[in-house]
Formats: structure tokens, sequence, C-alpha cells
């Protein structure tokens, strides 16, 4: 799945569906109503109009029962038109179709990017100024009622668009801040959980090793065995504690490869840059193996973002009969000229790879633009080198 | 009789040496440290301990550096020889190590009889500082600038601070000095066993 600003968004608001939803599908509804109201009212009901009412309830239904549709900008222009079509039928820019319009721009404007919305908060009292221009109820001349009646149908649109897209990207920004407040907290708690597990309870595992290990040859030949278990059980306690301190302190909190990866993607993402997609999973690895695999690709996602100029990054998890080959390929301007395998970065990766037993493949992509950082891993990776004597 | 002093923060892991290291013929536990400057040195000039079971995680400060120091300002014959303990004796800690001038690296996790082989190993004179990978060297003196990794080149290969600083025209203090930063630079790269 892509990850761009843009898909935030749409999550943000599809995240808490419910309310903002039935909101919007009650604005409708009202405006619908509304219409319905003074087509009625009027001395002569034209039952042309009473039919395209429909319209409004209809477009609320697949609003509020089809999130793929409501999240298609085809769908915002279609709706947007068809809310304009009814107020040209009715002959009249003040019509009574004037708010189910405005309920449309409410999509969009929460939807697009802020930059975008303001755009539409621009263009959208221009449209309806030219449809009340060359529309009813007087091609050429606007005929409005009075001054205000002009002003407020003009001025609401960017009031509504501004507002809503000023608003969501608040909220966005606000919820994003948390987030990463979250992830700190939960990190800084992990590290220290880490420490002290690390500083206490492990040296004094070591010490209880080396006191029973020390048994070894100096008691009764029947009390053998018991010393040699009990050394062999504090050497795995010490292993197994080692296991779960990597845990602790791994980047990935617990998730699986590609799920810490897809988010890493997300916070790596920015306006205007390029897009990172993560496609295909990753079997149960083992701790430090998930670490190391997951810097190495977020050192690689880094090195693109810098030096590539690239407009996609693809990120694959394949298993491969060997195990699973991660690739990073980039469609930027490839290695350069005077290629430098030693660079820092690349190093790193490499000296990375080699601590899990993994291969690291930094190349041009052949025949196409850009480049392509390959990890294989191979199946029962062996324990890094990091954890042993 | 080889006599050992330990240098630990922790408490636990100090008790537990003194205890089998006292109860294995040969080997003496002659004092014990939690690695801070006040207790080092008067330790050290009080036991002169023929080996030094060194924590390479110290709380105030880094093990190979003390390690560097203690080589230095005790002077032959009084030399101890350093056999570095780390709870995670990994490839990236050779270079540093021998840069420091240890003479072994053990991990924490050795049982008793493999430790105290390592300790008589060392005492002879043998070095066990492990064999890290090309790759892990080459990313680790990349980490240096250019003159510092001519400097880790000339001490690797036995030259003296003396003989060094004439090489590179400084003063034996500066390349003491230049030393000790290195280390402090090599030591962000070393891994505490998980990333």
């Amino acid at each position: 799945m892509p990850h761009t600003r843009w898909q935030t968004r749409r999550r943000l608001i599809e995240g808490d569906a419910t309310p903002w939803l039935a909101l919007l599908v009650a604005a409708r509804a009202m405006a619908t109503a509304v219409a319905i109201g003074l087509i009625v009212l009027e001395p002569t009901v034209d039952s042309t109009l009473l039919v395209l009412t429909a319209y409004g309830a209809i477009s609320a239904a697949v609003i509020a029962t089809m999130p793929r549709v409501r999240q298609s900008p085809v769908f915002w222009a279609l709706d947007s038109a068809a809310a304009l079509g009814c107020v040209l039928a009715s002959g009249d820019w003040r019509s009574p179709f004037y708010v189910l319009w405005l309920t449309t721009l409410a999509l969009p404007a929460v939807m697009l990017p802020l930059r975008q919305a303001i755009w539409l908060a621009i263009a959208a009292p221009l449209i309806y100024l030219s449809l009340g221009l060359f529309g009813g109820p007087a091609p050429g001349a606007l005929r409005p009622i009075t001054s205000e009646t002009l002003v407020i149908h003009l001025l609401l649109p960017p009031v509504v668009v501004a507002g809503l897209g000023y608003a969501t990207a608040a909220l966005q920004r606000a919820q994003e801040e948390r987030t990463r407040r979250e992830r700190l907290a939960i990190e800084a708690e992990r590290r220290r959980i880490a420490w002290e597990l690390h500083d206490s309870a492990k040296q004094r595992l070591h010490a209880a090793h080396l006191l029973v290990s020390s048994l070894h040859g100096r008691v009764a030949p029947e009390l053998v065995p018991a010393v040699e278990r009990a050394s062999v059980e504090l050497e795995s306690a010490a292993a197994d504690m080692d296991t779960s301190l990597a845990e602790l302190r791994s980047p990935l909190e617990g998730r699986p490869l590609h799920t810490a990866l897809e988010a890493r993607a997300r916070e790596l993402v920015t306006d205007g840059g390029p897009t990172i997609t993560v496609r295909g999973e990753a079997p149960p690895l083992p701790p430090l193996v998930a670490a190391h695999a997951y810097r190495i690709v977020s050192e690689a996602l880094t090195n693109a973002l810098r030096h590539a100029e690239a407009t996609t990054i693809d990120v694959t998890l394949e298993r491969t009969p060997g195990g699973l080959r991660i690739g990073v390929a980039d469609d930027g301007r490839g290695l350069p000229e005077t290629h430098r395998p030693h660079a820092t970065g690349i190093l790193a990766m490499q000296s990375r790879a080699e601590s899990i037993g993994a291969r690291l493949v930094v190349a041009s992509r052949d025949g196409q633009p850009g480049t392509r950082v390959l990890v294989d891993l191979p199946a029962g990776a062996p324990r890094p080198q990091g954890a042993t004597a | 009789m080889i006599r050992i002093a330990v240098i630990d923060d922790h408490p636990a892991l100090r008790a537990g040496l003194r205890t089998v290291i006292d109860a294995e013929p040969g080997l003496v536990f002659v004092g014990e440290s939690a690695g801070d400057e006040e207790s080092v040195w008067p330790l050290l000039r009080r036991t002169e301990p023929d080996l030094i079971l060194l924590d390479y995680h110290l709380p105030h400060g880094d093990g190979l550096q003390l390690c560097h120091r203690i080589k230095r300002q005790l002077p032959v014959p009084k030399t101890p020889k350093v056999l570095v303990y780390s709870a995670y004796a990994s490839p990236e800690l050779s270079l540093p190590a021998a840069l420091a001038g240890a003479d072994g690296v053990v991990d924490k996790g050795l049982a008793a009889r493999e430790l105290f082989e390592a300790i008589r190993l060392v005492h002879r004179g043998e070095r066990l500082l492990g064999d890290p990978s090309q790759t892990v060297v080459r990313s680790e003196l990349e980490r240096l600038e250019e003159r510092d990794r001519a400097l880790v080149g000339l001490l690797l290969n036995g030259a003296g601070d003396a003989e060094a600083a004439e090489a590179l025209q400084m003063e034996p203090s500066e390349v003491q000095h230049a030393t000790l930063r290195i280390l402090g630079t090599l030591r962000a790269q070393v891994p505490t066993g998980a990333s």
C-alpha cells in the first residue's frame, strides 16, 4: 500500500468514521429537507424539482454505505456537479439546492491536503458566481434580492472548505504528535526495563552460573549430574534473558517486521517526497535478526530519500527457498559514477548484515533508473555473533 | 599464584567472582573495586595485581579507557594483564580492546573453568582478542578521521606511544589523548546486545 500524507489524512477521518459520517449524512439530509420545504412552499410546485431532491437522499445513502466511493475524487466532482445541476435546473442561483451543494464540498475539504483544500476554497465561490451569472434567473445578470444574499452565497463555500480543511489539518497534526509522544514514552519505558534487567538480574545470573559451574569436578560423583544440569539451566536462563532484552530494546516493539517497516515508511514520507510502498510479509524471525533487518532497511530508505531524488521507493519482502529476501528499490538517479562501496552508510548496513549471517547487495537496477538494495536472510538464521562468547 | 583484582560495578558479580577465584587453586583474589576513580587507583597501588578482570560497561566511564590508563600508569614490571569482562563480547570489541592494550576479552556468560583457562592463558602472555572480520574492522575505521586511522594503524602494529608520536610528529601526551578519544568514538559502535 502506498504511504502518502493524503492517506494518513484519510485514515484520520475514516478511523473514527462514525460521528463524522453521521454529521455529514445528517447535514445532507437536512439540506435535502430544506430544499423540499422551500419547493413545496412555492406557490407553483414544480414536480421536476421534487424529483431532483431525491438526489440528496440517494447520495447521502451512498456516502454512508460505500467507503470506496466516498474516498474517490471522481465521486466528489460528480457529486458537486450533480448538486450544481440541481441548482441550474431550479432556474435560480438563489436555489433551495444551494445548501445541498455546500455539503458536497465537505468531503474534499476534509480529505484533500490543506494546500489543495485552500485552492478549492478559492475556486468554489468563483464557480458559483459564474453559475449565477450564466444560469437563471436572468442570464447575464445576478439580480440578488439584496446584496447580502450574494455575499452569503459566495462567502459560505470558502468559509466551510477552509474551516474544515484547517480543522482536519490541525487534528491530524495533534494526532501525529500524540502518537509520537506515546511511542517515545513506550520506548523510554522499555529501555528502562531492559536496563534494569541487564543491570541487576542478568549480573546475578552470571554470578550464579559462575558459582555453580565452579563446582564442576569438586563434588561427589552422585551430585555431578545435578551440578551440570543447574549450570546448563543458568546458562540458558542468561540466553533467554538476552532474547528478552533484545526484544525490549528492539525497534520492532513486538511487531512483525513488515508491520514495523510499514510504520517506518509512514514516518518517513513527506509532502512532495517520494511514495514508499511496503509489500509482502515476513515470517516470525529471531528478535535480533529482525532488529538488524529493520535497521538495514531503515538505512536504505534514508539513503534513498537523501540521495536518490526518487519518486517511488518499493520495499518488498518475499520468502525464498533459502529464507527471506528483502528488497529496497528506488527510481532515482542510481549509484554515483564514482561508486563508493565504503561509504559509511553502506558499510554499516554490510556490517549489520554480516552479524546476522545475511547477504547484502547494493547495485544500480538493470536497465532501469535507480538503486536496488537486496538483503538475503537465511532461513534458520544463525545466532547473531553479538550475543555469543 | 596469579593475583587477581576485579573491577566491576555489580556487587553480586564481584562477590561471585571472589568466591570462585578463592576456591580455585593457583588463583588469588586480591581486591575489588566498583570502577570509580576513588577506589580503583588505591586498590591497584596497594595490591599490585598480576591480572585485572575489568568490566567493559562501567557506570562512570569506559572500561577500555580505564584499561588504557592502567597500562600507561602502572609501569613495567608492575603492569598487570587486563582481561576485559563484557556482557556482550562482540566482534566489534576486538579492535578497540587491542587499541586500549587489553590482553583479552571474555564474555560474562562463560563457565568458571573457561574463565580460569582464559585467566591462565592471558597470564602466560597469550592474547585473547578474537579475530574480527575485515568488514567489521573496516566499518569501525571508517568512523575515524584520516589522522586517527594512521595512529590506530601504527599502535596496532606494535608501535609504542613514543614511536607513534615520532612517526606522526606529535607529542607523546597527544598520542595518549588521541587514543582515549578514539576509544570513545569506537565505543559508540560496539553493540550492547540489541542494536
